[in-house]
């Protein structure tokens, strides 16, 4: 056992509990139920989620046709599953497997 | 006319698109572990103590090219303070009657994707139950461990016989996180989402990915705070 790897994951996972834990024990969403927190949490969903996508498919945006051609079939693939069926899990699997395809089809 | 809360294994089954998009991701933050000199322990304290990915692998980099305990800490920590809305965000779509009993220990579960899938369940009208996020929490941590764990044993290699495989694996994440915004966008949260991407871009492209995904979340819901 690497006992520095062991100190840093101790804090680094006490500090992540308390970021995931104390805001929902200590009910900040309550303190405001209406006005500028209102708002600013309502927001902070939407915003953290659009976030999190750009983030996740950025480094695989490349202005070469070939490499991109799985990203766009497997995006479009998504899109299309989930407005046909409203379902996230089936837009997620269908989306991955389209790209599994492409990938396969034209690697 | 009453909606029955989900229970345990709803959640179980919500967190499969995150199973499978979390296995492989772990899978590979063992094989990085174990190629940092790291042994299997190390590797699956780490996903069991920190469960968080990106600064996993940061803490792989910051240890192994010996950086003090303080400082390796201190830059994880600040890494993960986006993690600081997800519970007040998630409690208020969940509304002012729901429970949060056992919160102590459901919210350790909730990671951006977790988070993401709670969410969305939420605004499509599904009601709040501490089991629920019990299942889905539990489905990911034990496929976020489980992943580092056959990863650290089995070493780099085991997924490059199969390109396509690997690939679309990889992709299950961005396929979650678009679907999961389709999910809840509304033409009200629009600027919002329109602004959040575009932070993120430039704060990715101008300074890291980690100063992106803070400043986009920061831009969102300040957009959003600006609306009235």
């Amino acid at each position: 056992m690497n006992w520095d790897l062991f100190a840093v994951a101790c804090l680094a996972g006490a500090a992540n509990w308390a970021f995931r834990a104390l805001p929902i024990l200590a009910r900040t969403d309550r303190i405001a139920t209406a006005g500028w927190l209102e708002r600013f949490l309502a927001a902070t969903g939407p915003a953290a989620i659009a976030t999190l996508f750009v983030a996740s498919i950025l480094p695989a945006l490349t202005p070469d046709i070939l490499r991109l051609l799985p990203v766009i079939t497997g995006t479009v693939t998504v899109l299309a599953t989930y407005f046909a069926r409203r379902s996230v899990v089936a837009a997620t699997l269908a989306g991955a497997l389209v790209h599994g395809v492409t990938v396969w089809l034209f690697a | 006319m009453s909606v029955t809360k989900p229970h345990f294994s709803d959640g179980l089954l919500a967190s499969l698109p995150i199973v499978m998009g979390y296995l492989p991701i772990a899978f590979s933050f063992g094989v990085a572990a174990t190629r940092a000199g790291f042994s299997v322990i190390d590797a699956f304290a780490l996903s069991l103590i920190i469960y968080a990915g990106a600064s996993q692998f940061l803490a792989l980099a910051l240890l192994a090219s010996g950086a003090p305990v303080l400082v390796a800490a201190f830059t994880l920590i600040a890494m993960n303070l986006r993690h600081l809305l997800y519970g007040p965000a998630l409690m208020r779509e969940a509304g002012s009657k729901a429970t949060r009993r056992h919160a102590w220990a459901w919210a350790w579960g909730l990671t951006d994707e977790v988070f993401g899938q709670a969410l969305g369940a939420l605004a499509r009208g599904q009601p709040f139950s501490e089991r629920y996020m019990f299942g889905l929490g539990l489905g990911a941590y034990a496929a976020w461990v489980l992943g580092t764990v056959v990863g650290a044993l089995v070493g780099g290699g085991a997924l490059d016989a199969w390109p396509a495989l690997a690939a679309g694996l990889g992709f299950l994440l961005p396929a979650l996180f678009l679907a999961l915004l389709l999910s809840i966008s509304s033409r009200r949260q629009l600027p919002v989402i329109g602004i959040a991407g575009a932070a993120t871009v430039a704060g990715t492209l101008a300074l890291s990915s980690t100063s992106g995904i803070l400043l986009g979340m920061l831009a969102g819901a300040l957009t959003g705070l600006s609306r009235r």
